[in-house]
């Protein structure tokens, strides 16, 4: 029994001792700190790609992947308040507790869009402190980038060199990235027509684009589109072109109504990377809302 | 010391937290340099800083009732200080409308190795109860977390939920009946290790006071005296890794009190004395189901507990002379299960079954007619459905329908009785996080 249990601890220990443990909120972020922190870090992900990060439930075993993490790479502006609290509260490691070396928010890092200083919940699940959907946008996240890698470095400052270098050539793909999603864009069309989107989630993207955002299904943050609101933007949006772009957990009754009504075409786009995705997966990803967003 | 740093300490000191020299760790605070963009955050919060996030939770049940409902028989009324039998009202509830408790929960960071929670039910218009009052470490090393204060025990898993957490209105009657209406919760310390496996595993001690349910203890009059701590309880968890969409966890969980102690004054002032000790073992099981739909939508969650119970105690009866009428030494066995499924069948919309058993072992803590030996009677049961509706995170709206098959102190089976409740529980404030 003893012997089984010190092998199990050790199994638990072994996986790359040397290397930084850094556990990811979301696939995006797993990227981003794959992508920063090469070679020299290990990540984990807490939440699948395919689903809503904010309306996520706790599971035990993240405390198990937060327990031995260096670093904790989270969107934050309270975009995972539902679950990430009380998995760090669970986990009782002082090391990720916000305020220390081993938490970082990307929202933090950055300038966020729609910030609602006197909100109230009648406008839905809005967040105050700004739209924190971030990683929409491949600039902010060349910004993240750069402190992540100050952040690493701090944890890790024999490797802080290679982290910043890292997140320089994640900066200049990025760089390059936007050129090409420009030059996509206007060989489809000189003036977007514009996308109306399920949830406010992409509008940093649309924003960099200039592609005006026409609208969104759901009448507020959080709150599923109703009959009465989606006739309101039928008759508001009746006689004009656009796209519909909705996320591939929602449900497809809103899009596809309003594809039916105002002929847009409806297009299910994902706003996160595979499980260990890439740099070149998130680069496609990001290409593919670009081509939907230009018809 | 800069002003941050002095500002914490004099919360900190305000709040009479004894600072914790040996965990004195350095205190890495990121914000030392500055991020790329010159934004010196560490983390975007709507709540503000120094301020404890505040949130409130509104209950309000209407209950209505096909027959007035007596508690199963041998429970007494589960949280029998003495005061007669259990022709109580099931939970508490009258009927028509009800509000039950609101609660008030504020927590905030104490300084950097402590967190502080407290929440205060305020009792239908009754009073105010401190539900939780509790220190939790933030910063000890290798797993290890102390909880101390008044807290909901971690046996179980429904015991250490608040009402706003249940999937049904009600408690499940186990709960109510063995460890009473709040469940488990007392003053203590509890100790808790998160094992480094590969897989959720948590074991926890808690030593606590002994006050009520399981540990009942009055020390007064023909009662003996003991000084607490008197209920040691212990837990374990383990969750195996299933991936992103499934998540189980089972547990084990006991306690021994010192002390259980009950009282009956009847009113020509002969009072009829339970003195002995008990002890409790359980187990439980829970699954859910993450299908990735909206709002809950193809959700499953599925859960069971059970209960065992025994006391071994010293029966005497007294007159108002204080003589002794009668008097013997025996053992009581209690258990109690239940095992509840729910499903969200819409998005923002679920559904959900409840099927209890208490007192399958059921020599309860009253006597036989020649007051020789506890009397033992037959086992009750309770069904229960549910629907909900949730309109936003914050809101919820439940229509439960209860059958009762409740045996009777007489053996009769015969007083069914079916139970409606619709329920709205909402929260206001800042946005709640759910524990596992």
């Amino acid at each position: 029994m003893l012997r089984t249990l010190t092998l199990l601890t050790l199994l638990a220990l072994s996986p790359l001792a040397s290397a930084l443990n850094v556990v990811a909120t979301t696939t995006n972020m797993a990227m981003l700190s794959a992508a920063v922190g090469g070679d020299d870090v290990s990540v984990t992900v807490l939440a699948p790609p395919d689903r809503d990060t904010h309306y996520l439930e706790l599971r035990p075993n993240m405390m198990v992947s937060l327990r031995r993490a260096d670093l904790l790479v989270s969107v934050g502006a309270e975009l995972e308040v539902g679950w990430l609290p009380p998995a760090i509260q669970g986990t009782g490691n002082r090391r990720l507790n916000p305020g220390q070396r081993g938490y970082f928010e990307a929202a933090a890092q950055v300038e966020l869009i729609d910030q609602v200083p006197d909100a109230d919940r009648s406008m839905g699940d809005v967040h105050p402190m700004g739209n924190p959907h971030v990683y929409m946008d491949p600039l902010r996240m060349a910004q993240v980038g750069h402190a992540l890698a100050a952040r690493m470095g701090q944890i890790a400052p024999e490797h802080a060199d290679r982290f910043s270098a890292n997140a320089q050539a994640f900066a200049e793909r990025m760089d390059r990235l936007v050129a090409r999603m420009t030059e996509q864009l206007r060989a489809s069309t000189d003036a977007p027509p514009g996308v109306l989107l399920y949830h406010k989630d992409a509008d940093y993207l649309m924003r960099l684009l200039e592609v005006p955002v026409l609208g969104y299904l759901e009448p507020v943050p959080g709150v599923p589109p109703t009959g009465r609101h989606l006739n309101a933007l039928v008759s508001e949006l009746k006689g004009r072109e656009g796209v519909m772009i909705a996320n591939p957990w929602q449900s497809r009754r809103g899009p596809d109504f309003i594809g039916r009504e105002l002929g847009f075409p409806v297009h299910v786009l994902p706003t996160n990377v595979p499980v260990d995705g890439d740099v070149a997966d998130y680069e496609a990803l990001l290409m593919q809302w670009v081509k939907a967003a230009a018809p | 010391m800069n002003r941050k740093n002095l500002l914490a300490a004099a919360v900190a000191a305000a709040m009479g937290t004894a600072w914790l020299p040996v965990m004195a760790l350095e205190a890495a605070s990121a914000a030392g340099t500055l991020g790329a963009t010159g934004i010196d955050r560490a983390r975007l919060t709507s709540g503000t800083q120094f301020n404890p996030q505040i949130s409130v939770i509104l209950d309000g049940v209407y209950y209505g009732a096909s027959r007035e409902v007596e508690g199963p028989a041998g429970f007494g009324d589960g949280h029998d200080h003495g005061h007669g039998h259990g022709h109580d009202h099931a939970h508490g509830l009258e009927e028509g409308f009800n509000l039950r408790e609101t609660e008030i929960t504020m927590s905030a960071s104490i300084d950097n190795y402590l967190d502080g929670v407290v929440t205060l039910a305020l009792e239908g218009s009754s009073g105010i109860e401190v539900e939780e009052a509790y220190l939790l470490t933030r910063a000890l090393p290798a797993g290890l977390q102390i909880k101390a204060g008044r807290f909901l025990s971690d046996i179980g898993y429904i015991n250490r939920q608040h009402p706003h957490d249940w999937l049904f209105v009600d408690r499940p009657l186990v709960s109510e009946l063995l460890f009473g209406d709040h469940g488990l919760q007392d003053n203590g310390l509890q100790v808790s290790w998160l094992a480094p496996l590969p897989f959720f595993t948590r074991v926890g001690v808690e030593v606590l006071q002994g006050e009520e349910g399981i540990a009942n203890y009055i020390g007064e009059g023909p009662l003996k005296e003991k000084s607490g701590p008197r209920l040691v309880t212990g837990f374990a968890k383990v969750s195996p890794n299933l991936g992103f969409n499934h998540a189980a966890q089972f547990g084990l969980s006991g306690g021994y009190a010192d002390a259980f102690q009950q009282q009956e004054v009847h009113s020509s002032g002969r009072s009829e004395n339970i003195d002995g000790r008990s002890w409790f073992a359980g187990v439980d099981a829970i699954y859910k189901y993450d299908a990735g739909g909206t709002y809950g939508h193809r959700n499953w969650v599925l859960q069971g507990e059970y209960y065992f119970r025994e006391v071994d105690a010293d029966y005497r009866n007294i007159d108002q002379a204080d003589v002794l009428l009668d008097q013997f030494a025996s053992r009581s066995r209690q258990d109690g299960l239940y095992v509840q499924a729910v499903y969200g069948f819409a998005p923002r919309w679920n559904a959900g079954l409840r099927a209890e058993a208490v007192g399958l072992t059921n020599k309860s803590l009253e006597t036989n007619s020649n007051r020789s030996n506890f009397e033992s009677f037959d086992a009750s049961y309770r069904y229960a459905a549910q629907v909900s509706f949730a309109p936003t995170e914050f809101s919820r709206l439940r229509l439960q329908v209860n059958l009762n098959d409740y045996a009777h102190d007489d053996g009769d089976h015969a007083h069914d009785a079916w139970e409606v409740m619709l329920q709205y529980n909402v929260s206001l404030g800042s946005h709640g996080a759910h524990q596992f």
